[in-house]
């Protein structure tokens, strides 16, 4: 693969699967802590 | 099951009557007049997770399967990547945002939730985006049914050795014949049947079931694609960007109605789905976490449908990917079951293929049966009437569509291009009701995990506006040029003229009914 392929999924993948992840790991703590409260 | 029992009467406890009028609840917990409230109680999601596991089953549909990777095709891959993450911010999360605050904050279906927020003057406006939703539904049971249809032969080995003509005699003998009729009838049946078991017991059991399968399923095909040799041609194909490409303002307009016609933004569904919220959560960060679960899902099948086929097919790859095909179904239902019959261990691979179409077909299915019954509750119709009615409507409606190619492909295009003109009445009603206000009132309400800044009002005033008007000038352009003579012909498939004239019907008959629609559903 070339590296501006590379680059694109880099990204692209990033920013949607790594976006997602972030979002669930800030909903589970809200979560949690509407749970503790 | 006791447990069950106990969990499902709490749920009904707690629930709407906590409306509000011109305004999101103020003090849960407060009924408002007898004819304010819901006729029947409202049961809710157990959880976030069941909430969120349900709005991506809504968003997560045939689409992400079949139209994107053809789209992105048309685009010679990572160029349209560009632009249709663009539109996820400018279009899909703003559009999905409203339809959580305003199903959240009404506990209407879209009449009520018009009807409550800028009066009941506007509740044709919302009857309007039901019905453009339930028109949908008619054919979408269709596709639903071919999906069906196709697991069943993948099941029976019917898929293997498969050769180009007989794949297209396969596809023509299904849809020329009847048996679409008895595979709607079916389709509709499991999912009349799931939303009569309720929400808890019913559609998030359901979605529970299909939308962590569908991802198991995409990803043990994703895994196969991407390790068959030449693959990795496929997935540097679809991450190579053509940079003159964004030149093209087609691949904007592409991109934007990708979004609105994947993500489920402006079709009522996510409104629908939000009634049932729990009081107090959130509604940001899960639009934002429904947007984005829908668009990875779409990521997954692009590469696995890249790599696959160039991996198999690796000089016919671009035009494979590229046509549309017979009623634009051509990649899932000709190339598709030719492709996994090359590999080894093909019928597992095909039953895997369609059993994950399947799944997301129906869970956007069964959301939108539940607009309707949500609309008929509304309106003072019991659920348990509600649901059979729109069963048996959605059958009888749907057949001409099962029946006629030609039909289906007038439906299709008259209501797809209807959801445009949803999301657009959407905005209009938060426009009127003032969009700082909005904002104020219903997305930041109490619960909220994340709040939303002014960059909201400014991306509704303006954006969303002029994506509304580019996309419907768009495609009228569109259908003009395909037919320069006829275009205008209220009886041809796919013409200007149908559409205004379907659309035309339609508003003329609920306007006219606007009073009575507003009585029956607000009680005012």
């Amino acid at each position: 693969m070339s590296t501006g392929s590379l680059i694109a999924m880099f990204l692209v993948v990033g920013l949607l699967w790594g976006g997602l992840t972030v979002l669930i790991v800030i909903a589970l703590d809200r979560e949690k802590k509407k749970s503790s409260d | 099951m006791d447990r069950q029992r106990h969990d499902r009467r709490r749920a009904f406890g707690n629930s709407s009557e906590t409306v509000g009028r011109q305004g999101p609840p103020q003090r849960p917990g407060v009924p408002l007049g007898r004819k304010m409230v819901n006729r029947e109680l409202l049961e809710q999601f157990t959880s976030r997770w069941a909430l969120l596991i349900s709005m991506v089953g809504i968003a997560v549909g045939t689409g992400n399967i079949w139209r994107f990777p053809r789209i992105a095709a048309k685009y010679e891959g990572g160029a349209f990547l560009i632009p249709w993450l663009v539109f996820l911010f400018l279009w899909s999360i703003p559009i999905i945002m409203m339809e959580y605050s305003m199903g959240k904050g009404t506990r209407k279906g879209t009449i009520g939730a018009f009807g409550r927020l800028i009066g009941p003057r506007y509740a044709w406006m919302g009857a309007f985006v039901g019905l453009v939703s339930t028109a949908i539904m008619f054919y979408y049971s269709v596709v639903n049914g071919w999906c069906l249809r196709y697991l069943v032969l993948a099941l029976s080995g019917s898929l293997q050795g498969l050769t180009a003509d007989g794949a297209r005699d396969m596809w023509n003998e299904l849809i020329h014949g009847y048996q679409p009729v008895f595979f709607h009838f079916l389709s509709m049946a499991a999912g009349t049947l799931i939303v009569y078991r309720g929400v808890i017991g019913g559609i998030e059991k359901a979605n529970r079931i299909f939308i962590p399968s569908l991802l198991v399923l995409l990803l043990v095909l994703l895994g196969r694609a991407v390790t068959l040799p030449g693959a990795s041609g496929g997935v540097q194909a679809f991450f190579t960007i053509r940079w003159e490409m964004l030149l093209d303002y087609r691949i904007w307009l592409d991109a934007l109605t990708q979004n609105a016609w994947s993500t489920g933004a402006g079709w009522g569904l996510i409104l629908t789905y939000a009634v049932y919220m729990r009081p107090g959560e959130d509604t940001v960060l899960n639009s934002a976490i429904t947007a984005f679960g829908n668009h990875s899902v779409s990521l997954i099948a692009g590469i696995m449908i890249f790599a696959t086929v160039y991996a198999l097919l690796p000089l016919q790859a671009r035009e494979v990917l590229s046509e549309p095909g017979p009623l634009n179904t051509g990649l899932a239902f000709i190339w598709i079951p030719q492709l996994f019959s090359k590999l080894p261990g093909a019928s597992l691979f095909s039953i895997l293929f369609f059993l994950a179409l399947f799944f997301a077909s129906m869970s956007s299915l069964i959301s939108m049966i539940e607009l309707a019954v949500r609309l008929l509750n509304d309106a003072g119709i019991r659920r348990r009437r509600a649901i059979p009615v729109v069963g048996a409507l959605g059958f009888g409606m749907g057949i001409p569509s099962a029946l006629s190619p030609s039909f289906f492909l007038n439906q299709d295009w008259v209501w797809g291009v209807g959801l445009i003109v949803s999301g657009a009445l959407m905005s209009f009603a938060v426009l009127r009701f003032g969009v700082c206000r909005f904002r104020e009132s219903y997305i930041n309400a109490a619960g909220n995990d994340l709040a939303v800044g002014r960059w909201y009002d400014v991306l509704v005033r303006t954006c969303i506006p002029v994506e509304v008007a580019a996309l419907i000038a768009w495609w009228f352009w569109v259908a003009a040029q395909a037919d320069p003579e006829g275009w205008w012909n209220p009886l041809r498939v796919e013409s200007v003229g149908t559409c205004l004239f379907q659309w035309g019907a339609a508003l003329v008959i609920l306007l006219a009914l606007n009073r009575w629609i507003a009585r029956k559903t607000l009680g005012e």
